[in-house]
């Protein structure tokens, strides 16, 4: 699948991606702050169950003090993701104060992660005010507004610079077109401020149109942002894939999680050169960390996208189905659905249905 | 207090009785003569591209069968019919001398005709100042939506930011595209937006950024914000940053009050909330500078599909027209308006297109006039 | 004394002053720093043409003559939108008058009734004194003109008297020595009787006016009146074009009332200000007809010229509401809406010269809303355009 894609991105890292369901894998897992190890340890219960055939490598990527004294990830933690290329993480805690690094960000930037994909998709027994959702946003996540560069030219005038540069755009692109095609997606928008922005979204506006002609079969469309964001409030259903440079990702795959439930229940992958990265993106939710009262639901999809993306679809579906089912029938919900059940109940729920699968 | 408050309408009933000069037919002469100053106003009015000239016409039917008193000028201004359309200097000075104007949408194509970077309607802001977008999204009575009570105001910069048109590419295939931001002009923003909730009796404010990523540029905007808030210690300030903004948008829209943000964090949040109460169709705006004011519909969109199959909607430009009376000293007629708007849409007999019905922009219109009455 | 002692230790003082200023309460600020106080400029609350202004309506007649206010403005179409902060005058603490300070901070203008200040403490200031320090409205402007129509014992008078707001005799630093002996301390600094002469030569200069009269007591207070005169003449060896002379209080008082036409612009300091404007209005017609001007370096507020609650006639319908819309009508020209100032100017002067419709205070029967409602009357006739 996508490891296929990356293989003809960059043939140097294909070396030992594909994998045979037979074969145990190796997988780096960072279980993270707050709630992230009752999750993570709801996830491998679930793995286990379905005999999923992946052996977990926990990492812990509380920053330490690197030989130039600033504060970064462990080496241990680089050199496991690096080793196995592949990762699933829970929430993380940014310290406040100077000198740390975004953890996530530092991830990002040392495994090259140049896209994000989230799909964001209605749960059947957790009703919102939108029904079918089911859009997925593919986001640039190496340029554009967050590279980064800014300075204060004269006292109270401060210049960001957004930057486009067609390989990225390209690259993201191409992504989005391969994406769509392997998972049975009609359509790809191309969400863009290219009346406003000329010249950069123009560019990468240019870099998706050449693209989609390689791809005859998915169709393209091109959409103002703003338009985007109006349609999709009003109508969802009108959008499949959608893809995009960096801020506009960012905003519309928050919005898209909030049409379909919130952070709780969106899975995330992050797919790069050197590696891909699978995560919850919600908070660590200190309040309610220990007392067995979290959701598991965005890591444990999380998890399934990683499985896809490793050709492990049987097992994926099998998990997937289970807890879809499960939040279905409501008989087992957590807090932040509208239940009562404790996050070992829900866990053990899915564990079943695994089982009986 | 009281005794003012006993007084008042003592003065009106006093005044209006002088001036009513056949006191047997009162019902016929509905209009209180007192209450119409009867100034005529000046407006320039600039009707856009797309459904735009559609929607004009609408508000010029409508003023005309209620007698107000306003002398449009009327500028074709468009990007993509540069040969026809009226130079940026004559309609700005014309809005400069009538410190109002009525303006539809103005289409910006992705590739003008002599290869600038800055679009008309960027240039038109630049030219007058008109730094403050003021989109005011509210729940309108006989309109499914799927979120309800919503009363939210969305202010704006709209001359910095992302849409500086400050861009070049580097290098072949690499291009850098210039945010600003300054001191002065966020200071700005946030005092209109603090001033603007004292003077509507609103109770918080909130600043969209994204601080935590870009720290200098929304650092200083949310740091201007911070500070213009100590100025104001009955409303209540919050941050929030866009996406998360985004996402509390589409899920509980109802804890929003006043919301000031950067050029195109505006232009999404904008877009969003119309779209939760009903579309571009139904959202009115308007665009401030010291000294002018351009209504405009609230989202920008020109609708060019609909170009003369007489099926837009004209909700949003009767409901800024019905603004800009207000702003003029007008505040009866753009009641008038605002009520048999409000009227028409409530007994949904006439809907239009976008909002599920099957009537054309006449048949609004016309329902409109129908249904306009003078409030008593 | 306490002018000694400023000059004594002038830069020593000064910078205590900027380092205290933070931990200094409300009160020692107001008193103890007679200083150029230095602001950040905040934007202008001026959208699309429209005026954001502070409304204080005061207590006794104030929030009736700002009711008429709000009225003749509405006809009008006087572009200004109030905001209307309430000061709860029996309330001990300070927090509704520090909102409205913040407010007027603003908003820049603000227009005001007279604040009443119940509290019986000693320590507890007057607010309209707290509001002129706070603001650094260093100068008070009263123009004193006759209206035809109002009976007066002088007509054809017109004054004006520019005054000194923030120090002299009004800085409220009183002690008891020793038992039966109080001190009251008068403040007169440099800076400000440099700002007030170099605003009273600026005012006359651009208005055409020809003569301005130093009003003081240096024979008996040598060095503070002595100060504020010399500055005074300094300054006005700056402007040759305009006649100077000076002249002492007592004698001042009685030429205003046997031949005020001698006067033109008149300067003088706080307490000197508070008389004299009092005579002017009484020689003139009354107290109802004035509207006083105050301004400083960022901030202007408009109020009544003579500074008077009138708790005693409030709600009977008869007070005077010229002193107010007059105060209202120099805030429209403050603010650059000259036409809209030059239309409620006009339906003024007809109503009170032409149509003699007064109330009691100038002899006359009529309540405050039929001079309300004539006013209205005539905003309307102008605007009517068929």
């Amino acid at each position: 699948m996508a490891c296929r894609l990356l293989r003809n991105l960059s043939k140097t890292n294909a070396v030992g991606v594909r994998l045979y369901s037979g074969e145990v894998k190796k997988c780096t897992l960072i279980p993270g702050d707050g709630i992230g190890p009752e999750i993570s340890a709801a996830v491998q219960k679930i793995f286990e169950c379905a005999k999923v055939p992946i052996e977990w490598e926990s990492v812990d990527v509380t920053p330490v003090r690197g030989p130039d004294g600033k504060f970064g990830i462990p080496q241990a933690a680089i050199d496991s993701v690096n080793r196995n290329k592949i990762g699933l993480k829970g929430p993380l805690m940014t310290p406040v104060g100077k000198g740390h690094r975004s953890l996530n960000l530092a991830l990002r930037k040392e495994f090259n992660l140049y896209a994000n994909v989230r799909p964001c998709k209605s749960l059947e027994g957790y009703k919102t005010l939108y029904d079918h959702v089911d859009v997925v946003t593919i986001r640039e996540n190496t340029e554009g507004e967050y590279s980064g560069i800014e300075h204060e030219i004269v006292d109270g005038v401060v210049q960001s610079i957004k930057l486009i540069t067609e390989d990225a755009s390209i690259r993201v692109a191409e992504f989005a077109f391969q994406y769509a095609k392997e998972n049975n997606r009609h359509k790809v928008t191309a969400v863009h401020k290219a009346n406003i922005m000329r010249m950069s979204d123009g560019l990468f506006l240019r870099c998706c149109r050449d693209m989609a002609k390689k791809y005859p079969e998915v169709k393209f469309e091109e959409k103002y942002l703003d338009t985007v964001c109006l349609n999709m409030v009003q109508d969802p259903l009108q959008y499949d894939v959608l893809v995009m440079p960096n801020l506009y990702g960012d905003i519309l795959s928050d919005m898209c999680a909030g049409l379909v439930g919130g952070l709780g229940l969106t899975p995330s992958g992050n797919i790069g050169l050197n590696g891909a990265l699978f995560e919850s993106v919600h908070g660590t939710a200190p309040d309610i960390a220990g007392k067995d009262l979290a959701n598991p639901t965005a890591l444990l999809l999380s998890a399934v996208m990683m499985l896809r993306y490793m050709g492990l679809n049987s097992h994926a579906d099998k998990i997937a189905d289970a807890c879809y089912a499960t939040i279905r029938e409501a008989k087992f919900l957590t807090g932040d659905l509208g239940g009562k059940a404790k996050c070992s109940e829900f866990t053990n729920e899915i564990c079943d249905k695994v089982m009986k699968s | 207090m009281s005794f003012l408050t006993r007084n008042i309408p003592r003065i009106l009933v006093q005044a209006s009785a002088r001036n009513i000069h056949t006191t047997v037919n009162q019902n016929a002469t509905a209009v209180n003569p007192a209450e119409r100053p009867d100034t005529r106003v000046s407006c320039t009015l600039i009707p856009g591209d797309g459904v735009g000239p559609e929607l004009v016409y609408s508000v010029q039917e409508v003023f005309k069968a209620a007698g107000i008193p306003v002398d449009f000028e009327s500028y074709f201004f468009s990007e993509v019919n540069p040969t026809l359309s009226a130079p940026l200097e004559d309609v700005a000075a014309s809005i400069a001398k009538n410190r109002v104007c009525l303006k539809g949408i103005l289409a910006s194509p992705d590739y003008s005709h002599t290869g600038e970077l800055a679009t008309l309607n960027m240039k038109l802001r630049n030219n007058l100042d008109l730094y403050a977008n003021v989109v005011h999204v509210q729940s309108l009575p006989g309109i499914k939506s799927r979120h309800k009570d919503i009363d939210c105001v969305i202010i704006r910069e709209q001359t910095e930011g992302e849409y500086s048109a400050l861009e070049h590419e580097s290098v072949k295939g690499v291009v850098e595209c210039l945010k600003i931001v300054t001191a002065r002009k966020s200071q700005r923003i946030a005092k209109f937006a603090f001033d603007y909730a004292t003077k509507n009796g609103r109770k918080k404010v909130t600043a969209v950024h994204k601080a935590n990523i870009m720290k200098l540029g929304d650092g200083l905007f949310l740091k201007s914000c911070e500070q213009m808030a100590k100025l104001y210690p009955r409303i209540e300030f919050e941050r929030m940053i866009v996406d998360n903004c985004t996402m509390q948008m589409v899920s509980n829209p109802q804890q929003f009050d006043v919301m000031v943000t950067p050029n195109l964090y505006g232009n999404i949040v904008d877009n969003l909330a119309s779209g939760l109460v009903g579309g571009a169709g139904v959202v009115a705006g308007a665009s401030y500078s010291a000294d002018c004011v351009v209504f405009e519909p609230g989202a920008r969109h020109t609708y060019s599909e609909a170009v003369g199959k007489n099926v837009a909607n004209p909700t949003a430009m009767l409901l800024c027209s019905a603004k800009m009376l207000r702003h003029v000293n007008l505040p009866v007629y753009g009641q008038m308006i605002r009520n048999a708007v409000d009227k028409v849409l409530q007994d949904g007999k006439v809907r239009t297109k976008d909002i599920g019905g099957q009537s054309s922009t006449q048949e609004f219109t016309y329902a409109v006039i129908h249904n306009l009455q003078m409030p008593a | 004394m306490a002018c000694r002692i400023l000059r004594k230790q002038p830069l020593k003082l000064g910078h205590n002053i900027i380092r205290a200023q933070s931990t200094m309460s409300a009160f020692e600020i107001q008193h103890k720093t007679p200083l150029i106080r230095k602001t950040e400029p905040i934007p202008v609350a001026l959208y699309g043409g429209r005026n954001a202004v502070t409304m204080l309506p005061g207590g006794g007649i104030g929030p009736e003559l700002m009711g008429y206010v709000k009225e003749v403005f509405k006809y009008a179409g006087a572009p200004v939108d109030f905001e209307v902060v309430e000061i709860d005058e029996k309330s001990e603490d300070n927090d509704d008058l520090d909102y409205a300070i913040t407010s007027i901070k603003r908003n820049g203008v603000a227009i005001k009734g007279n604040i009443e200040t119940k509290s019986e403490s000693a320590n507890v200031t007057s607010r309209n004194v707290a509001i002129r320090n706070e603001l650094d409205l260093y100068v008070n402007v009263l123009n004193c003109k006759s209206y035809p129509g109002v009976p007066a014992r002088q007509s054809n008078i017109d004054v004006v008297i520019i005054r000194q707001n923030t120090e002299g005799e009004y800085a409220m630093l009183e002690h008891e020595s020793v038992d039966g002996v109080v001190e009251s301390m008068k403040v007169v600094t440099k800076s400000n009787s440099d700002r007030v002469a170099r605003f009273a030569f600026e005012y006359a200069k651009k208005n055409g006016r020809k003569k301005i009269t130093t009003i003081h007591k240096a024979n008996i207070m040598k060095l503070s009146d002595g100060l504020f005169l010399e500055t005074s003449k300094k300054i006005a060896k700056e402007y040759p074009e305009i006649e100077h002379n000076d002249m002492i209080i007592d004698n001042c008082c009685m030429q205003l009332v046997s031949n005020p036409h001698q006067f033109d612009v008149m300067i003088m300091t706080n307490l000197y200000g508070s008389i004299v404007s009092n005579v002017v209005c009484g020689v003139i017609g009354g107290a109802g007809l004035l509207s006083g001007k105050n301004y400083g370096d960022h901030y202007a507020i408009f109020e009544p010229g003579t500074r008077n609650t009138g708790t005693a006639i409030a709600g009977k319908n008869i007070a005077n509401p010229i002193a107010m819309l007059n105060a209202s009508v120099d805030m429209l020209r403050h603010l650059g809406h000259s036409q809209h100032a030059e239309l409620i100017q006009r339906a003024i002067n007809r109503t009170v010269s032409e149509d003699h419709i007064h109330t009691p205070d100038l002899g006359g029967s009529a309540k405050s809303t039929d001079v309300v409602s004539r006013i209205i009357d005539h905003i309307m006739q102008d605007t009517r355009h068929w």
